[in-house]
């Protein structure tokens, strides 16, 4: 988008400067670090730890791959897909790297895997600039990340050249519900998550950009389609929940 | 949350029947479809050659055609009602994940004794073989006496017996039908000269027809 020559993009409804929402987001994520892991518990009521486990199910990832876990926060992702893999394995060990660009996130993430006994390496990067040569991955995900990212398509590309040919990147995103649900899930959204960010987070506004994202964020198909543009193939997805989460596997092929 | 569920199940399985996976491994990716008319199943091999419920609207590259009556058939262990099984798409690939599925095993035993312990888990799966083997017992035996009545009291089912008669009766009627046709054929062939030669020579003298000589009337005498 551009406003008076400025390039715009979307934080939130609102319409900001492209280089402004970095910081934004940044804002909202430092935020919410300390309180991220009871939020996810109270907001889904448990329900992504399922959503979670599902998209590792999904992965057919295999002890000794390689795994990128991007704006991979607490770590949650990354554990899951630590054991999988075997990262502490004595024969053909598996490798997976925690990445996220904020640091408030990713150092809690990073405490969280080694209270677990995990020394995996993790990086404060941005997903649109990945520091990793091209073909070095079997699979790359991105669960509740992208669509905080400004540039979706270009950290689409990014992730589609860092996986090795054969490997496949998962996105687990809030998506479109179901349409009978929609009213009360706009009733949730816009009334009730703000009222739990303040009371558990202290933090209203961050919940209430939590709701305004997921509703600015592509549908199950256009996801689908931005996939296919960057260079991936064979995109499927699964709706979870009745849309309100969908997950989107895609294909890297020669 | 149907997923999510029946994927960890599945994941579980495959990972207690690890012999599994070379064989799954080869067709990674594709999707199959078990189609019970009632409900239908939806998987997909993953890379590591363990199964998952497949996405949304995916095409499916082989589906498996199995109606109720032939699950139970296929439930109770008769050979024949696999050969009964409709395969559409992918023939090799239905085979192999319906020959690897019918040979994964659930090792229940094995789940509870995390909970329970080894010897309880031991008990409980030895009291659910024993509860089981009652119930396939008494749904065959009910089976039975179901359509015995149906047989022998109602006469709407047919003994194979007389299934069996029934058939021979129309083999042989076939047989008879056909030596029948034989005849006639042969009869026809006998025929069909006789009014050829005439048509090629027109002009050789026609036989004089053979007629019966009809006994002398007792008026003429």
């Amino acid at each position: 988008m551009e406003n008076n020559g400025e390039h715009t993009t979307h934080f939130g409804f609102k319409t900001v400067a492209e280089h402004e929402k970095k910081a934004k987001v940044g804002e909202v994520f430092h935020s919410v670090a300390q309180k991220y892991d009871v939020m996810n518990d109270v907001m889904s009521a448990g329900l992504h730890r399922v959503w979670k486990q599902f998209a590792v199910d999904t992965s057919g990832v295999k002890a000794g791959d390689k795994v990128l876990d991007i704006a991979g926060g607490s770590g949650d992702l990354s554990k899951l897909f630590a054991k999988k893999v075997g990262v502490n394995a004595s024969h053909n060990p598996g490798e997976v790297i925690l990445t996220d660009i904020n640091a408030s996130m990713l150092g809690v993430g990073r405490d969280r895997m080694l209270d677990a006994g995990l020394a995996i390496p993790a990086m404060q990067c941005n997903a649109e600039q990945l520091p990793f040569p091209d073909q070095t991955f079997d699979c790359v995900i991105v669960a509740f990340g992208l669509r905080n990212m400004t540039h979706k398509d270009v950290a689409l590309k990014e992730m589609q050249r860092v996986l090795k040919t054969g490997g496949r990147l998962l996105v687990l995103e809030f998506s479109k519900v179901w349409q009978p649900l929609e009213k009360l899930y706009d009733l949730y959204s816009f009334k009730l998550l703000p009222m739990m960010g303040k009371w558990i987070a202290k933090d209203a506004d961050s919940y209430q950009y939590l709701a305004e994202s997921i509703r600015m964020h592509p549908d199950q198909e256009t996801l689908k389609q931005m996939m296919l543009d960057a260079g991936f193939h064979r995109v499927d997805y699964y709706n979870l929940s009745a849309g309100v989460v969908a997950l989107h596997k895609g294909y890297k092929t020669a | 949350m149907i997923a999510p569920l029946v994927t960890r199940f599945l994941q579980h399985i495959t990972q207690q029947n690890n012999w599994a996976r070379p064989h799954l491994m080869p067709f990674a990716g594709q999707m199959i479809t078990f189609d019970f008319v009632l409900m239908q199943a939806h998987l997909i091999i993953l890379e590591d050659g363990s199964l998952a419920i497949a996405p949304d609207r995916t095409q499916a590259d082989a589906t498996v055609h199995i109606p109720p009556s032939l699950s139970l058939r296929l439930a109770t262990g008769d050979a024949h009602a696999k050969s009964l099984i409709k395969v559409e798409g992918d023939l090799h690939l239905a085979t192999e994940v319906s020959k690897v599925l019918q040979q994964m095993r659930w090792d229940i035993e094995e789940d509870i004794s995390h909970v329970v312990g080894d010897i309880a888990a031991f008990k409980l799966g030895e009291v659910s073989k024993s509860m089981f083997a009652q119930a396939k017992k008494q749904s065959t035996d009910l089976a039975d006496m179901v359509s015995e009545y149906w047989q022998e009291e109602k006469n709407i089912l047919a003994k194979k017996t007389h299934v069996t008669q029934f058939n021979d009766a129309v083999d042989t009627l076939r047989h008879d039908v056909e030596r029948f046709e034989k005849r006639i054929d042969k009869l026809t062939q006998s025929i069909t000269p006789a009014s050829t030669s005439s048509d090629e020579a027109p002009a050789a003298k026609p036989k004089k027809p053979r007629t019966r000589r009809s006994p002398p009337s007792q008026e003429s005498a």
